[in-house]
């Protein structure tokens, strides 16, 4: 039996909501419902953090928080959540006593959304740099300040610790029961396992799936559609497995990019720098390496990478699975190898034989949370090499004729990238920019495969820092 | 009684950095900005806008929506009535709902009223817009051919003779300049000539713009709203709806941000308009979306600058040409941009031509300095390049021909008092200066100039029966000027400073107030606050010479106290201010002090700005390394507030020179209308700002006061592509320096 009621809690006082429009988000929720308008909408698309909140989840019995865009986070996102908001801290708190201390808001617009970004990193209980600092900001749009004084203040805020909470009232609020709210018309599906996702999807193919809402949220605050019925992924216990084994990483598809840090950080660091790159902390924190693959996106930035390590995906439809090379998932602009009422459940990565070498670049406009102009990935194995490019078609994709003109050198390596690709100019970059780009990427790749010093190049791997 | 100005003064609170007024309001999500207003009713509005860059409109069909159930009123252009209105506002009607014509895509054509948001939008769905699509025009070097599609067919150029015949969407032809720039120009050694091209850039305030309107069926209204100028919201809301000016009273929510996008109306007319017509309080609130596509970005340009130099550095001639586009209207900053082109340097033969050039754009809006960097960009290039070929250091040339204390300015007056030297100087000793570079390193010098507002302005203190102070400002607060109008309170009154409470008054507690705008609050509300504690002071020293018996002349006020002085004021004992206001009601009432005053003698404001950056040779993506902003404030009140905008002036104007810009499509729409493609910078994209503070007092204001707010952002574009072109070894001559545009540069 379904339970037909989401339950979260508010800043440790629970909440039970039994009439939830499957579209809400939790900024809607909060400024209109709940008319706490201390949450600012800046936005509306996740862009600039105005609407940041704290997420409290449970994760391997101890009590996480992480910042969330609330614009984009759906109401059927926050069953078994905590959320906490600007409102909930009372002033004392010691990100909010050092951003006043050193004058860090101008407007003050922007900054509920930077305190419960600090919020979240003070939860952590950790030193910090200016570049740890940067990174838990790069989701916090400031237009005021040029961030320096806020910047002061989060760092000097971390010198008081947290203080302790209790981990057991959320943890209680964490079951097993799928939820269903709604009619067969217009419902928020909440599955809790494999089997009953694989159910109800097979029974409402034409329910849209939100993992992590980061792309789906837009669908709604910006694109303005109407989705009636809602299947969300994050309650489902097997997708958000992650499993490192010693031939490689099983990913459920519902696990975030922030969960997936650690394990892809040992797979390779080059992998670790490209979470790092895509959105913001609050996109990561919502945002699933499941959605990035199933989403089909030209310009998704995990996909080149896995394409390179030659990961597989598993797909489910019913009791029937199957797997499949990512790289033969996408068959063109929005349109994969994926039948109606099948979902991406797993994602295979091979771990890197110790003797082939593996390099992944994006280059944006901005290092921080931008999409990218060229995402390439490269791996360079005893079986050949395995080059793999987003931005640069319609969809992630491998430059099989740069992977067999590499035996004949470089320069007709960087003539057949002209063959595998012919990318659009858009306002993110044109077309020669893009090839440009993508030649200096294989270039740089080649250089660091061979141990070269890379004076000549600085394409971005690491965010620098200046003090 | 000391009251007039104190050069050199012995300051007790000035220059100390209190916590502001509004701190911790704005940690804890207290603080009221426009959209946080709600009132009982409520109605949900939207507005129709157009998809088309020019189009006629034929008609507007709004009985369908009306049908919709939930919907409570629909306006269009007919809820205007056009002929009632001031000649000089029927731009900002048109503006606000179209007319005849759409202008621009995102120009409003009709919104509604309706119980939610859903019913609004689906409203907005109903309404049938019959358009005559027209050719478009959205660059504004193409906008000045003769081939060009015309958007007025009534603009003939002003500032021509004779006045041509032939309508155009060159809207005026300005000129300033002295002395002769052909023969400065046969003097020279060394001559430099370029073009430079800068495309527009959004304020990116990061809160959309946001009004409840209220208006009840006896024609008395309410507003809030989220402006610059509440005073200008009334006035021209009221003016557009044809309402008396004092029926509406608009009170300025907390404002996150505005750089000038926030000093004209968009949304409040109509907001007034629904109102009136739904009998109900209405809320318009853009979304990120119309705030891109239909507020007011800055201009995109063109500009030719040459300048002429002997062996020695001496600058013999300048000239320069200027055409803005400020959108679909008349009224880009290209005058004022003109002004300010040369106004750093102290020239002979000077020359500056400005064109104001129509496209179908938004109407552009002030932002911080407008005008002023887009020139400054040139200048600051060819300057350099100057000093390039000159064999001279960049600030040594600046410093051969910077303006000082007696110039002539190139628009005009004659320069009194200010700190460009100074500036100058403190740059060539900045750390930053001798800082070694690296290989695809290079560093950019630049200075600026703004000319700073005074204005309209109204203040009222009134002294509590505690001997607390609560101060009465009409000019929002946008970059914590709460706390230098309480500074200057407590300072001048000799009282502690949380003993003043500063709120920015309604429309109806205060005289008119002109616009937070040209850096003018912490010069004309101080002054007026500074005048209005010299009012209550007056007062209380005649309350205290009554209470002792003595002539009011006969007592001074010093450190907070009413004393007697002079030969016959008999031996009272010092009265503190909480004594005399104690006693208010028995000495004459309430003690309170007013200024009423159109304020002058704002001082001008130079800056020097160094920037180093590095340039990856293989995606042309700039990394800025060091950035140090020095700058002259006069007197600064709160530090911590003038290096606020200083560092901020230089982060927005960092962000404009390397990748902000408005990307129009062939379709004449707007690409990239939203944070997530125009890329303000982040955290991770800017080095911590440094700052250094020059005083070189304004003899205008008592305390030396000198706005600070725009000048930071002028010399970032000339910095930054100065500092890029050293680093590529060519010279940067677009902005945005975007990653594309450098690595073309350096692949040549």
């Amino acid at each position: 039996m379904a339970r037909a009621c989401i339950r979260f809690l508010r800043n440790g006082e629970p909440v039970t909501l039994t009439d939830v429009p499957p579209m809400q988000t939790l900024l809607d929720y909060l400024r209109l419902t709940q008319r706490k308008t201390g949450t600012k909408e800046g936005c509306n698309e996740g862009d600039c953090g105005a609407c940041t909140v704290a997420l409290g989840s449970i994760r391997n019995g101890a009590l996480v928080y992480e910042p969330v865009n609330a614009c984009i986070q759906l109401m059927g996102q926050l069953d078994g959540k905590e959320i906490i908001t600007v409102e909930d801290l009372d002033g004392n708190h010691p990100v909010q006593t050092a951003l006043v201390k050193h004058h860090a808001s101008q407007c003050g617009f922007c900054t509920p959304g930077f305190v419960m970004s600090l919020f979240t990193l003070h939860e952590k209980a950790a030193k910090q740099t200016r570049a740890g600092v940067n990174e838990y900001l790069a989701g916090n749009l400031c237009r005021c300040t040029g961030y320096r004084p806020i910047v002061d203040a989060a760092l000097e805020a971390l010198n008081t610790p947290p203080a302790p909470r209790d981990a057991a009232a959320l943890a209680a609020l964490q079951d097993a029961q799928d939820i269903f709210i709604g009619d067969d018309e217009s419902f928020i599906a909440s599955p809790a396992s494999l089997d009953s996702l694989a159910e109800i999807y097979e029974s409402f193919p034409d329910a849209t799936l939100v993992a992590g809402a980061t792309d789906v949220g837009l669908w709604i605050t910006k694109q303005m559609r109407t989705l009636p019925r809602l299947i969300f992924l994050n309650r489902v216990r097997e997708l958000q497995a992650l499993h490192d084994g010693p031939d490689g990483l099983e990913i459920g598809a519902g696990v975030t990019y922030e969960q997936a840090e650690e394990a892809f950080s040992a797979l390779h660091p080059d992998m670790a720098r490209l979470l790092w790159r895509i959105g913001s902390k609050q996109v990561r924190a919502s945002g699933t390496i499941g959605g990035n693959i199933a989403n089909g996106s030209p310009i998704g930035d995990t996909p080149p990478a896995l394409i390179a390590l030659g990961a597989t995906i598993e797909l489910r439809k019913g009791s029937h699975t199957r797997r499949l090379k990512l790289e033969d998932f996408f068959i063109a602009y929005g349109k994969q190898d994926r039948q109606p009422g099948e979902f991406v459940s797993r994602i295979f990565v091979p771990k890197i034989n110790a003797k082939a070498s593996f390099h992944a670049y994006k280059i944006s406009k901005r290092f921080d949370q931008d999409i990218s102009a060229v995402c390439g990935a490269f791996h360079f194995a005893a079986d050949g090499p395995r080059i793999a490019f987003g931005g640069m078609a319609a969809t992630p994709k491998r430059a099989r004729k740069t992977e067999a003109a590499l035996a004949q050198g470089l320069e007709a390596a960087l003539a057949a990238l002209a063959e595998d690709f012919t990318p659009l100019s858009d306002m993110r970059a044109s077309a020669e920019y893009r090839l440009e780009t993508a030649r200096a990427l294989l270039k740089k790749a080649l250089m660091e495969r061979d141990g070269l010093a890379l004076t000549q190049t600085r394409v971005l791997a690491a965010r620098e820092v200046v003090l | 009684m000391p009251l007039d100005a104190k050069p050199g003064m012995d300051f007790k609170v000035i220059g100390t950095r209190p916590v502001r007024p509004d701190g911790i309001d704005k940690v804890t999500g207290r603080a009221r900005f426009g959209a946080d207003f709600n009132m009982p009713g409520q109605l949900t509005g939207r507005v129709l806008r157009s998809p088309h860059a020019h189009a006629r409109v034929k008609s507007i069909d709004v009985s369908q929506a009306l049908k919709l159930q939930g919907v409570k009123a629909v306006v269009t252009r007919d809820d205007f009535n056009a002929d009632a209105v001031d000649p000089a506002l029927m731009d900002v009607l048109v503006n606000v709902m179209a007319r005849d014509k759409v202008l621009y895509e995102g120009h409003a054509v009709a919104a509604v009223a309706a119980v939610d948001a859903p019913t609004a939008r689906q409203a907005l769905k109903l309404i049938k817009v019959d358009y005559e699509i027209l050719p478009h025009v959205t660059d504004v070097e193409e906008a000045m051919k003769p081939s060009a599609p015309v958007l007025h067919a009534d603009m003939f150029t002003d500032g021509v003779e004779p006045r041509p015949t032939k309508a155009s969407n060159i809207a005026s032809r300005v000129e300033f300049g002295h002395g002769d720039v052909e023969a400065g120009f046969q003097q020279a050694d060394v001559i430099v000539e370029r073009e430079f091209r800068t495309e527009a850039a959004h304020q990116g305030y990061i809160e959309p713009h946001a009004v409840v309107a209220s208006m009840g069926a006896d024609g008395y209204a309410e507003m809030w709203c989220c402006t610059q100028g509440h005073f200008m919201v009334r006035n021209i809301s009221a003016h557009l709806n044809g309402v008396d000016v004092s029926k509406l009273r608009v009170t300025a929510s907390e404002i996150g941000g505005g750089f000038g996008g926030k000093t004209t109306v968009f949304l409040e007319p109509v907001a007034l308009a629904l109102s009136r017509k739904a009998n109900r309080p209405v809320k318009l609130v853009m979304t990120r979306d119309e705030v891109f596509r239909a507020s007011g970005p800055t201009s995109s340009s063109y500009v030719k600058v040459k300048i002429g130099a002997k062996k020695d550095g001496t600058i013999t001639g300048a000239y320069a040409e200027l055409a803005y586009q400020g959108g679909a209207f008349r009224g880009s900053p290209v005058d004022m941009g003109a002004m300010c082109t040369y106004a750093c340097y102290d020239l002979k033969n000077v020359q500056v031509v400005g064109y104001d050039v129509v496209v179908n754009r938004p109407k552009q809006a002030a932002y911080r300095a407008p005008g002023a960097p887009q020139a400054a960009f040139g200048v600051e290039s060819v300057i350099d390049e100057l000093a390039q070929k000159l064999g001279m250091d960049p600030i040594d040339l600046r410093l051969k021909n910077a303006a000082r204390d007696g110039t002539k300015s190139s628009y005009g007056p004659t320069f009194g008092p200010n700190g460009l030297i100074q500036t100058l100087e403190a740059a060539k000793n900045h750390p930053n200066y001798k800082v070694k570079l690296g290989p695809h390193q290079g560093r950019g010098v630049a200075v600026g100039f703004w000319f700073n507002f005074g204005g309209q302005t109204a203040v009222s203190m009134n002294v509590n029966i505690d001997g607390s102070i609560a101060l009465a400002v009409g000019t929002p607060d946008i970059g914590g000027s709460r706390a230098s109008m309480g500074l200057m309170a407590a300072e001048e009154l000799g009282i502690a400073y949380d003993k003043v409470r500063t709120i920015v008054a309604d429309t109806a507690s205060l005289g008119f107030n002109d616009v937070t705008e040209g850096s003018r609050v912490t010069f004309s509300s101080g002054l007026a606050t500074v005048q209005a504690a010299r009012d209550a002071i007056k007062k209380m020293c005649g309350r205290a010479a009554q209470m002792w018996g003595i002539p009011e002349d006969a007592v001074e006020w010093k450190d907070g106290h009413a004393h007697p002085a002079g030969a016959n004021a008999g031996n009272f004992p010092p009265m503190s201010l909480a004594d005399i206001a104690k006693d208010a009601g028995n000495t004459g009432g309430p003690i309170a002090g007013h200024c009423e005053v159109n304020a002058e003698g704002a001082g001008i404001s130079f800056a020097t700005h160094l920037v180093d950056v590095e340039v990856d040779p293989q995606t042309g993506r700039t990394q800025v390394l060091r950035y140090t902003v020095i700058q002259d404030a006069g007197k600064a009140i709160h530090p911590t507030y003038v290096e606020g905008q200083y560092q901020g002036g230089a982060a927005q104007g960092v962000g404009w020179a390397l990748n902000e810009e408005y990307i129009y499509g062939k379709d004449g729409r707007l690409q990239n209308a939203g944070f997530l493609d125009y890329r303000i910078p982040v955290c991770s994209d800017l080095p911590m700002i440094d700052t250094v503070i020059i005083e070189v007092p304004n003899p205008g204001h008592p305390y030396g006061v000198r706005g600070v707010g725009e000048t930071g952002i002028v010399p970032p574009l000339g910095a930054v592509g100065n500092a890029v072109s050293h680093a590529c070894g060519h010279r940067m001559t677009v902005v945005p320096m975007s990653p594309p545009r450098s690595l073309k540069a350096i692949k040549g």
